[in-house]
């Protein structure tokens, strides 16, 4: 089987109003040099209680299995939840969230062993799963995404026990395609373990840095800003106050280049020194935060997601609100040769006369803390290519580009899947945007293709192959909007299809532009399937 | 085809169509209707990257995979891990939306 895959990226349209909201530029609360993986008795007196019953405690604070692992917070969800549905384990919510905390701070990952499987906690749909090799891929990857498998660490011997643990409570492993035409019991019990054992081990000279290190907490003020794809790009503040050991109010004030405002408050928990969980209320709609705290605690990076619709969500960066001047981004980044438009510069300090460089004009519109809003004028004969980008005395390089026609479209995500919904589960939807891009041309400085970033299209579905034409996938399979976001239709047999068949589907989703008299096209794959009952938070 | 002699209409088809050259206008199916452990035609995406492979309509057979856990990362097992799952829900061609997701929602 094939997990779910692939790319993403944003869109945005021309700016609009800018934040109105005060944005305050208090002191930053200094970074506190305290140990981030917090007082571990109360949550190492709770695993006792709850754990030690079966997990023999043999030393103080080693657990038999338990002490061996090391996961992320989610992976520590999952096997609490195992112990709970299969093995009985009953624990009030407290207790299971006080031992998260404890496992994921004092057997989490350091910020480098995360870093290549994030995409996988941050729920990003359509990411092209980790690359392993020719083994793991068949032995793990039929049925989980490697990431799952990358955000663990045990070594070989423990390793080989999960094996066991795989046939006891999934005893038609070994049957199953690819494995029946392996060896793969005897893959799995003395190549694999010492290979992952290698791999991803449980002691490691970055998580015992990181570990005993001391660690930055978020409190203080930042500059936010992120794209939601199929909506634009978002910029604001937030105020992060603490709430008690590791745990945090963040108050988030954003607006989208669309001119819409919006305010949240989010409950926020620190796992493992930098791993930041929040849940909010967004416009109606629960929303979960996985975002990573840089070691310097300069930087929040990560995705958001609706908390039953997790293809759905946006990037989110923060940076500290104090500092030195800086323009972090511009938005939209395209600017037309021959037009005047609207733009929104988010940064630090910006205060002066804004430039975009030779040919262009620019007027502020108005000024708030943390963004401007420009009215920008390009000259039809201004040279294209990247530019500079001023504001006073500030500058950055390749800030904004100058175009006089899209010469490519790439829509992404190339490969997507969307799943069937109705009855219990929702529907899985899937998201395109097409970005243009300038190709390097003779007469210009342009010398290696240049992004543009979103492109406002119109979209359509077609079938992918012979058999989608066949079957009438188009018809069947779902709809497109103007937003690119792609619906899937609904799920159950169908009686309209031959054998039934569900609303699945094989299509190409083709991107389209005007450019000067002639239709600039780009496509994706997209395959719509069924649904799936088996939801954890890691797949 | 010499030497056979038909024993039932269906046999008497395929002989004719042999006579008349139709042989290769008989091909393989193309979807799985009803699919069986020999077949494995995937559960997101078939063998060959689409899904014109998949079983299909998958309830004709969803409780053939999860009463023999196959598809156990997709389809909650019936046979060790989630027993209660599908109680209530006899038939999956009727009763699929009732169905729901195991792991906790919170």
């Amino acid at each position: 089987m094939i997990q779910s895959g692939i790319e993403r990226k944003p869109r945005s349209r021309a700016a609009a109003a800018l934040v109105a909201a005060a944005f305050l530029y208090a002191p930053l609360q200094a970074l506190a040099a305290e140990p981030a993986l917090a007082d571990a008795s109360a949550g190492l007196a709770t695993t006792r209680t709850y754990c030690a019953g079966c997990h023999t405690e043999s030393s103080p604070a080693h657990f038999q299995r338990l002490s061996v692992i090391r996961k992320s917070p989610e992976g520590w969800v999952m096997t609490i939840f195992r112990m709970e549905h299969v093995h009985g384990l009953a624990l009030p919510e407290e207790a299971r969230d006080t031992i998260v905390k404890y496992l994921a701070d004092t057997q989490g990952l350091a910020p480098s062993e995360s870093a290549a499987g994030r995409f996988a906690l941050e729920r990003r749909p359509n990411v092209p799963d980790l690359q392993m090799g020719d083994d793991l891929p068949v032995m793990c990857g039929r049925c989980h995404s490697l990431a799952r498998v990358a955000l663990q660490r045990r070594d070989a011997d423990e390793w080989l026990k999960h094996m066991h643990m795989h046939v006891g409570q999934f005893p038609s492993l070994e049957y199953q395609a690819s494995s029946r035409d392996r060896y793969w019991w005897q893959t799995a019990t003395t190549v694999l373990p010492g290979k992952l054992g290698g791999l991803f081990p449980f002691d490691t000279p970055e998580w015992r840095d990181w570990k005993a290190g001391t660690h930055a907490q978020p409190t203080g003020e930042w500059l936010v800003r992120g794209r939601t794809p199929g909506r634009g790009d978002y910029f604001g503040t937030l105020r992060v106050a603490s709430q008690g050991p590791d745990a945090y109010s963040a108050q988030w004030s954003v607006q989208y280049a669309d001119g819409k405002a919006s305010r949240a408050t989010s409950k926020v928990r620190l796992y493992t020194g930098y791993e930041w969980r929040g849940t909010s209320e967004w416009e109606s709609t629960e929303v979960r935060e996985v975002f990573a705290l840089s070691a310097d605690g300069q930087r929040l990076s990560g995705r958001w997601f609706d908390a039953q619709r997790a293809e759905i969500g946006g990037d989110l960066t923060a940076e500290r609100a104090d500092g030195p001047a800086a323009i972090l981004a511009v938005s939209p980044r395209a600017l037309k040769a021959g037009t005047t438009q609207e733009v929104v510069i988010a940064g630090r300090g910006l205060k002066g006369a804004v430039s975009f460089g030779p040919g262009t004009k620019a007027t502020t519109l108005a000024t708030a803390p943390g963004m401007l809003r420009v009215s920008v004028s390009v000259d039809a004969k201004a040279a294209i290519g990247e530019r500079s980008v001023s504001v006073g005395k500030t500058a950055a390089a390749q800030m904004a580009v100058v175009y006089d026609q899209v010469d490519r479209l790439q829509v992404l995500p190339g490969n997507a899947i969307a799943r069937v919904g109705g009855g219990k589960i929702a529907p899985v939807t899937a998201q395109f945007e097409a970005f243009g891009f300038l190709e390097p041309r003779p007469d210009s400085a342009v010398r290696t293709p240049i992004a543009l970033g979103p492109m406002n299209v119109r979209w359509k579905l077609a079938p992918r192959n012979e058999e989608a034409v066949k079957a009438d996938d188009v018809k069947f399979a779902g709809s497109i909007d103007a937003s690119g976001q792609f619906m899937p239709g609904a799920a159950g047999p169908n009686p309209e299809r031959k054998y039934a068949s569900n609303n699945a589907g094989d299509l190409s989703v083709i991107a389209s532009l005007d450019q000067g008299g002639k239709e600039l096209k780009g496509d994706s794959h997209l395959i719509v399937t069924v649904q799936r009952w088996n939801t954890p938070p890691i797949y | 085809m010499n030497g056979f002699k038909p024993t039932n209409k269906k046999a008497e088809l395929l002989l004719d169509a042999a006579d008349q050259g139709h042989v290769k206008e008989v091909v393989a199916m193309e979807s799985v209707a009803g699919c069986a452990t020999t077949f494995d035609p995937g559960w997101e995406v078939d063998p060959f990257g689409g899904v014109a492979s998949l079983c299909q309509p998958m309830e004709a057979d969803l409780y053939g995979c999860s009463d023999p856990c196959w598809w156990p990362a997709q389809v909650p097992d019936t046979l060790t891990t989630y027993p209660n799952w599908d109680a209530g829900s006899a038939s999956a061609w009727n009763d699929w939306r009732e169905l729901d997701a195991v792991f906790p929602k919170k």
